[in-house]
């Protein structure tokens, strides 16, 4: 059957490379000065000052180059994730992503599963709660890396922006966290995909999703229950 | 019932090397990701140029002489944690005997060119304000700056209205940084010759410099000798070396 549809499904990519190229080249942005302090004063809140990112998991070569590109990219990052809202507006797969009522309360039975306290997988629809809490809250970080992305970018001709932010400095810093946060998003979600559900990975690809295969059918784990099951003899 | 299994295990079978194509192109990303630290394919300059002559038609229409930079509450001035910062290998110094006293020349497209010297610059209306410095590398830092208006200049050289860009000029070596004439005459666009209550000191782009609190900091050209009111825009000492070319705020 089919699971994601074609808008879905090109968003979904066009998102996953817009978005490396954005981390990769606001990672080599921030290495201009790995720290968030005014000049002459101290910040309080990040222990990695002045230490650099790694320049591997960088992106743009120098300064001007990543700049270039995050400016560049910014667009498509926005206009994409607006097909993607609009269309799942339009075409109602919210409904599948929106909190329902207990969210919580089924979340902690899938931690529970996950964490062997629980035999069975618990049952779900489309996606499970944590899947639900995840794929909900990605669009609300990316929303808040964008706003906070444009408060430091125009700080003085929208300062009412970057004030309502706490200033440019603090903007700054929750520009990094939305960056962190969408990456730890994105951590989870890639190892759940090849540790519980790989053959979702056909779903994003070609739509087709056979639900013999599901985690649920085959109550699996991260790394357990990873194959097809076996029909039982009848 | 065999049948039916031999037909599952086929699609199993499809599955596997439909898995084994996704596991390929997973591959070719983590390589795309290894060639990071790159400045991309070169092929995308083009894009990037695009992008970048649209963002400044969008910065142009953000541009408003009404919105003015208040450093924030409580923000502390930088003083001497101010960076100093050049593109010569010493601290430039106007050489006085070698090419006499220094003096900021005003001209290009304009009614009547200026030979100010510092005293004149310093007797013209003036004008302080404590105003946030963005750096293009991600800092910011807070100093008071005092120097004169730029449209004050303007309006005494009798700038003509087709000039539509100013080129700031140097002796920091080749210095120099071309402006759209809008950013040029907002009310906060100084040229300083004091910071924090001081005349500049030689680090900090002595005798005077343009300040502006509208342009990233490599736009505000220190160590200034000329202006110039062009019909072109003149590009710039990091412009013309990939950074953006308007580096609006």
């Amino acid at each position: 059957m089919k699971r994601h549809h074609g808008v879905v499904r090109i968003t979904h990519w066009i998102n996953a490379i817009a978005l490396t190229i954005m981390i990769g080249s606001g990672l080599r942005i921030f290495n201009a000065y790995p720290a968030f302090a005014r000049r002459g004063e101290t910040f309080c809140c990040y222990p990695f000052e002045r230490v650099p990112i790694p320049a591997n998991l960088t992106f743009g070569g120098w300064l001007a180059g990543a700049r270039n590109w995050h400016f560049a990219m910014m667009w498509v990052l926005v206009v994409n994730g607006l097909v993607y809202l609009g269309f799942i507006y339009l075409h109602g797969e919210w409904r599948d992503l929106v909190p329902r009522r207990g969210i919580f309360r089924d979340a902690l039975e899938m931690v529970r599963f996950y964490l062997n306290q629980r035999k069975d997988h618990p049952r779900q629809g489309k996606h499970n709660a944590l899947q639900r809490l995840a794929y909900f809250s990605m669009p609300i970080v990316g929303i808040v890396a964008v706003v906070t992305g444009i408060a430091i970018w125009k700080p003085v001709e929208l300062s009412p922006l970057t004030t309502l932010l706490g200033g440019y400095v603090w903007a700054r810093y929750w520009h990094f966290l939305a960056m962190v946060a969408l990456v730890a998003l994105t951590i989870g979600h890639v190892f759940m995909v090849f540790t519980v559900d790989p053959y979702s990975l056909q779903s994003m690809i070609t739509g087709g999703y056979r639900e013999d295969l599901s985690p649920e059918a085959r109550n699996a784990r991260p790394f357990v229950h990873l194959l097809p099951n076996p029909k039982p003899e009848s | 019932m065999s049948g039916h299994r031999d037909s599952h295990r086929a699609e199993r079978l499809g599955i596997d090397r439909r898995r084994f194509l996704e596991a390929s192109a997973g591959a070719a990303g983590a390589l795309f990701l290894a060639a990071c630290d790159s400045m991309g394919p070169k092929s995308a300059a083009k894009l990037l140029k695009f992008a970048e002559a649209k963002n400044e038609t969008l910065e142009r229409v953000l541009l408003r002489h009404s919105s003015m930079d208040v450093p924030r509450a409580g923000a502390k001035a930088a003083g001497g944690s101010f960076p100093s910062y050049f593109v010569s290998r010493h601290v430039p110094v106007w050489d006085e005997t070698a090419r006499g006293a220094w003096r900021l020349e005003v001209g290009g497209m304009v009614k009547a060119p200026l030979s100010l010297s510092l005293t004149d610059l310093a007797a013209l209306p003036r004008i302080g304000y404590k105003l946030d410095h963005f750096c293009v590398e991600g800092w910011t830092a807070v100093a008071t700056r005092t120097g004169v208006r730029l449209r004050e200049i303007a309006k005494l050289a009798g700038v003509d209205p087709a000039a539509k860009y100013v080129d700031f000029q140097s002796f920091d070596d080749d210095y120099h940084e071309s402006w759209d004439v809008e950013s040029a005459m907002h009310p906060q666009t100084l040229i300083v010759y004091a910071q924090d209550g001081h005349y500049l000191n030689a680090a900090w782009g002595a005798p005077a410099r343009v300040y502006s609190p509208t342009k990233l900091g490599y736009k505000n050209t220190k160590y200034l000798t000329r202006i110039m009111f062009m019909p072109v825009r003149n590009g710039g000492y990091w412009s013309d070396r990939g950074y953006e070319w308007y580096g609006g705020v």
